[in-house]
């Protein structure tokens, strides 16, 4: 193999060139394909990090069932902050929430003379560490006796958690379909490509060329495809992310938009990657069916 | 080193090609085989190369039954006979040094040993001076050359040479005839497809005599007809 890496080079360079059009149409849409599946990774991380900025800001509320005593309520929150993923625990006592709710509303309404009594239970506020676990540690601390009811905003960050997953399920689809059809462009370039050699593979084969010395260098063409189709997208993106990450953070500053150097790395070299593995594989794929149908 | 066993060949259209043939042909000999056209010349070859498979019997080549090879071997096995074909069959993109270089390139062989190895071949077919010409530069006799040096270049064991003298004039042949005769001497069993009567009668060498597919003759020191 690697004695003849250069001779593999030359060929798969000479037959991307004799079959330049066809190839320029096949990077274009292996440059197409890995921009919109480009686009798809960073909507899913932007909308990841827009729906984690917003449930970070949410809490749970836990209200205590009977008129406990302080010394109680202390127990009960050192025992509530060891259940795992709790940060921070605040106690409001039941006469502290009334009073917080007559500063609210009292002026609005004659709480003292339709109610005698303070109607409101203790109450926990719960801090948790990342949002998706709210729904876990609310079940946890509804188990308590002492415990009457857990509230927490948990539809908004479902529904939005349920949006997300439909943006993954749906784009993970797209980006299959996306994949499949570039790696059918492949195959028919390098199709064409192998179609106008039959005669030298088959000279090369009678001269004690192995299957896959013949491959080689349409393998190698079909990778350079998916590395130029890849690099294409990679700098378009690349150019039109920092444009829209410019417009929204003078724009929409209150967006937290992804802007990790890393994250965006990691997409961008995703995209060639992808590329550069659908254009080996839809070579090896079509220059494999050729030389099998021959005997 | 090369034996047909009771071999029959028909292609698709059902007639038969080869009709079981049984054939000797020790270490190093030197055979012609003759017969008028259509007689099966080049089907006998191909089943030696595993370009074609028999329809039944065995072709055994170096103690092995190449019908029954796996096609992941075949490569080795052409590797092992050199093959002039009768249409050249040489990579019309290439100079001729490349073509001779390619049967090298297939197995791997270092770039050194390559250049040396070719050089050497072009020099024992008189094929130096065009090293650098393309094939459609070269008159028959040439290409014929270039086919034989690429057919050598790997010191195979066994040499077919399917009508190397086909399109060429009486003294282009026997130039050529003499150079297989010489490969023949360096320790390669030689087999030569030919209708020129004048080289067989001259030769004196073994000759083997196919009909319609069937061996009608098969003569020590024979002449081209009985
Ligand atoms: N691939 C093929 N498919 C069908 N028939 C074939 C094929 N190759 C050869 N034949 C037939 O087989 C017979 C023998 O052909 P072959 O080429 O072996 O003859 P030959 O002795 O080499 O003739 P020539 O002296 O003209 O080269 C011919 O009748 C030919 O038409
Ligand atoms: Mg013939």
């Amino acid at each position: 193999m690697f004695s003849n890496l250069e001779f593999f080079l030359v060929e798969a360079l000479r037959s991307f060139r004799r079959s330049a059009l066809m190839s320029f149409v096949a990077i274009g849409t292996i440059t197409v394909s890995l921009f919109v599946f480009g686009v798809f990774l960073l909507l899913v991380v932007n909308l990841g990090s827009i729906v984690g900025s917003v449930s970070s800001k949410m809490d749970l509320a836990a209200y205590v069932n009977k008129d406990i005593s302080l010394e109680e309520a202390g127990a009960l929150q050192l025992t509530l902050a060891k259940i795992p993923g709790v940060e921070k625990i605040d106690f409001i006592s039941r006469t502290e929430a009334w009073r917080q709710f007559k500063d609210e509303f009292g002026s609005q309404l004659d709480l003292d003379a339709t109610m005698t009594n303070n109607p409101l239970p203790h109450t926990f506020n719960i801090k948790v560490r990342t949002p998706d676990i709210l729904p876990k540690v609310a079940k946890e601390v509804s188990n308590f006796q002492l415990i009457d009811e857990v509230r927490y905003s948990g539809k908004f960050v479902d529904q939005m958690k349920s949006l997300l997953d439909a943006i993954r399920i749906g784009g993970a689809s797209l980006v299959i379909l996306i994949a499949l059809a570039t790696l059918l462009i492949v195959v028919n370039t390098i199709r064409l490509t192998v179609l106008a050699r039959e005669t030298d593979i088959s000279i090369m084969k009678l001269v004690g060329a192995t299957d896959i010395f013949v491959k080689w260098p349409f393998i190698i063409e079909g990778i350079l495809l998916g590395v130029l189709g890849g690099l294409a997208s990679f700098i378009i993106l690349n150019f039109s992310y920092s444009a829209v990450l410019y417009k929204v953070s003078s724009a929409l500053p209150f967006l937290p938009l992804m802007g990790d150097q890393r994250l965006l790395s990691l997409i961008y070299l995703t995209m060639v990657l992808l590329g550069t593995g659908l254009g080996m594989l839809g070579a090896y794929i079509s220059v494999s069916r050729i030389l099998n149908s021959e005997v | 080193m090369i034996e047909l066993i009771n071999v029959s060949k028909s292609y698709s259209n059902g007639i038969d090609v080869l009709l079981n043939i049984n054939l000797f042909v020790g270490k190093e000999e030197f055979v012609f085989i003759v017969g008028p056209s259509g007689a099966g010349k080049t089907t006998m070859m191909k089943l030696l190369y595993r370009e074609e498979v028999p329809t039944s019997g065995k072709v055994i080549v170096d103690r092995v039954n190449v019908a029954e090879l796996d096609s992941k071997q075949v490569p080795y096995l052409r590797r092992n006979i050199g093959v002039v074909f009768q249409d050249y069959k040489l990579l019309p993109k290439r100079t001729v040094f490349e073509n001779v270089a390619f049967a090298l390139r297939v197995t791997g062989a270092p770039r050194s040993t390559i250049r040396r190895k070719v050089m050497q071949a072009l020099e024992l077919v008189g094929m130096l001076g065009r090293a650098n010409s393309f094939p459609d530069e070269l008159s028959g006799g040439e290409k014929q050359r270039a086919c034989i040096a690429r057919a050598i270049v790997n010191n195979p064991p066994i040499l077919l040479a399917d009508e190397p003298t086909g399109n060429l004039d009486p003294t282009t042949s026997w130039d050529i005839i003499q150079l297989l005769e010489k490969i023949n001497k360096r320790n390669t069993t030689v087999l030569i497809s030919t209708h020129n009567k004048g080289i067989v009668d001259d030769m004196k060498r073994r000759v083997v005599a196919l009909e319609s597919g069937r061996i009608v003759r098969d003569q020590l020191l024979g002449g081209y007809n009985v």
